[in-house]
């Protein structure tokens, strides 16, 4: 164990919200999909490296830049996601009890053919200003981890909009509140469903461009990235956006304060102890209402 | 006219005679060792069945008790000169213990997020054996000396053997159990929690120690299997042994034959295992065998959701109708 001074401190709470603001954006499609479906999606860590791969795809091949590859990869694995819902996931018969096994398996076939198709070989994203750093009041600001906070900002902000504002956000919302009063008044349950799922898998191929610049990753990263977000949206209160948010920054700069107090190896160990704290403790997470199970 | 059956304890005791005279009629040091394998798996299935298929509580942690298990042999092997043949059905008590003490936070929880902190715990067990360095030697893992008994090691041609009759043993004693509890008080509540457990609470069922219990049993032969596994291998480290994979396994295989089923997983795991072998002979070095077997466990998923025993029964069953008023109007 080694404090850290107060410089060090605050430099690495800096890095924390930088990096939760990105958990947040992969986070946010993970409860917005179990708010509408009560689906986990464990398939959303493999759609995150898809994405990620898809980044990678676009700039060796043309040397498109990972933030404007959003513009491709997002609206692409929307498409896959509206698919994956339609044809799918509404043929699982008990949903509640069996989608994550099924997604479960999706994880590992989409494991196995990324492995296939690119390879083990570890990769990254390195635009010309991946090493560059801006220096703010003696405090060091990697420019990569910067645009990628800004980015998931902007997606988050208009995700907000969409939900508050667009006639679909308002059937989101309360299809999440109550399915069957939403059927009730003209919802059309089913289609809010694939379209949840799809902008779920859009926020996850976001979240898979910004994370194919900051982070090295191969096929099977997938596991280690489900398992954080995971933890985000149950400590969150599953369902939740903006418990998921508050989760995010919080386990964040946890996940970045454990790396510096005690050391890189055992700070992956965070999420699960949270995981563990909030289902003994707040089983309902920082915002949720407990979930009902179907009796 | 009524079809003559073979009754069923003359399929068990044919089936219990062929795996007995196995590993001297087959000499093949590679089958030998599938078969060995085929029957831990049965094992690992029939004791995730205990839980998953009873109470229907999904647990994808349990290569976490079977990594523990394999811990706990390889140490007391190497520091105390335990034999693990002797030793993992001790050890395995401990392993049963710390289930019961998780089991005891973990089952607070309902469906899926009962599984997601279940994944937790093989990932949590995993950082704790990568990062003890100083015990468990890290990444680096854990060797322990070829397989023998009394100093003298066993000659490569009969090592496979021995672990034949003691996985053998393992698996006859796991369905042994399972059946037990099957026909129990304790079997019945653990099903009635299934169906309904608000119910079954209403009733007087105390569920939390019903659950508990179930979950620390279906550890136990999972860690003596995990032990055993270590000295088959004679070296284990954390990534291998504490694999979401190997929970997986146990699932797929189970549900292939036919969840809360007694045969169903040890069924499941005799056409699981093998097939599994020869994927990775086939496609070995590649990650395809993955995208396989993350297709079939889909396939048996969405089409098959009930598993290969339930759904021949109820073949069979409407079957017998069709046939029934046929002959009386006949």
């Amino acid at each position: 164990m080694t404090i850290p001074s107060t410089h060090l401190f605050i430099q690495t709470l800096i890095l924390g919200v930088l990096v939760g603001g990105v958990y947040a954006l992969m986070a946010s499609g993970l409860t917005l999909i179990f708010g509408v479906m009560r689906v986990i999606n464990v398939a959303h860590g493999a759609f995150l490296i898809l994405g990620a791969y898809f980044t990678y795809w676009l700039f060796t091949l043309t040397g498109l830049d990972p933030l404007l590859s959003l513009v491709i990869t997002v609206p692409l694995l929307f498409a896959i996601g509206w698919v994956v819902q339609r044809y799918l996931l509404t043929r699982i018969q008990n949903p509640e009890q069996a989608s994550v096994l099924v997604t479960f398996a999706m994880a590992i076939t989409m494991e196995g053919l990324m492995g296939t198709v690119w390879k083990t070989t570890v990769r990254t994203v390195r635009p010309e200003y991946a090493s560059s750093v801006i220096e703010l009041a003696n405090y060091r600001l990697p420019v990569t981890r910067l645009a990628g906070f800004a980015a998931a900002l902007v997606v988050l902000i208009l995700l907000y909009i969409m939900l508050q504002r667009t006639n679909l956000g308002r059937a989101i919302r309360a299809t999440i509140q109550d399915r069957n009063a939403a059927r009730l008044v003209g919802v059309n349950v089913e289609m809010v469903a694939a379209h949840t799922f799809g902008i779920g898998i859009a926020t996850a191929a976001a979240g898979g461009s910004l994370l194919s610049m900051i982070y090295s990753f191969n096929a099977s990263s997938q596991t280690d990235w489900i398992s954080r977000i995971l933890s985000i949206i149950v400590l969150g209160g599953m369902g939740s956006l903006p418990g998921a948010l508050l989760a995010a920054l919080v386990l964040g700069v946890m996940e970045q304060l454990t790396a510096i107090v005690i050391t890189l190896y055992w700070s992956p160990i965070v999420f699960y102890i949270f995981l563990f704290l909030t289902l003994i403790i707040r089983p309902q997470g920082l915002m949720g209402e407990v979930v009902r199970e179907k009796a | 006219m009524r079809r003559w059956r073979i009754p069923a304890g003359v399929w068990i005791g044919g089936a219990f005679l062929a795996l007995l005279a196995f590993p001297l009629v087959q000499r093949s040091q590679y089958y030998q060792h599938v078969m060995v394998m085929t029957m831990m798996a049965a094992v690992l299935a029939s004791s995730w069945n205990i839980l998953g298929g009873y109470t229907g509580y999904t647990s994808l942690g349990h290569a976490a008790f079977f990594g523990l298990g394999g811990y706990l042999v390889a140490l007391a092997h190497n520091y105390l000169g335990w034999h693990p043949f002797i030793s993992t059905w001790f050890l395995a008590i401990v392993v049963m213990a710390v289930a019961l003490l998780l089991g005891w936070i973990a089952l607070r929880t309902h469906g899926s997020a009962f599984v997601v902190v279940t994944i937790a715990m093989v990932f949590i067990f995993r950082i704790v054996a990568l990062n003890l360095g100083d015990i468990t030697n890290g990444a680096r893992g854990l060797t322990q000396p070829r397989p023998g008994w009394g100093g003298v090691q066993w000659s490569p041609e009969i090592i496979k053997i021995p672990f034949h009759y003691i996985v053998l043993a393992l698996l006859c004693l796991t369905v042994l159990v399972s059946w037990r509890i099957r026909l129990s008080k304790f079997g019945l509540g653990l099903v009635a929690i299934r169906e309904d457990e608000g119910k079954a609470e209403a009733v007087g069922i105390d569920t939390m120690v019903y659950k508990v219990l179930a979950f620390g049993i279906s550890a136990y032969f999972v860690a003596v299997a995990g032990g055993i596994y270590s000295y088959f291998f004679t070296y284990i480290d954390p990534q291998f042994i504490f694999n979401i994979f190997t929970s997986v396994t146990m699932v797929l295989i189970a549900l292939l034959g036919g969840r809360g089923t007694l045969w169903g997983p040890v069924l499941g795991a005799f056409i699981m295992e093998p097939l599994g072998d020869w994927l990775v002979g086939t496609f070995g070095g590649t990650q395809i065998h993955l995208a396989v077997f993350g297709a079939i466990l889909l396939g048996v998923m969405l089409f098959m959701p009930q598993g290969i025993l339930p759904s021949l029964s109820e073949i069979r069953i409407r079957l017998t109708r069709r046939r029934g008023p046929g002959l009386s109007s006949g």
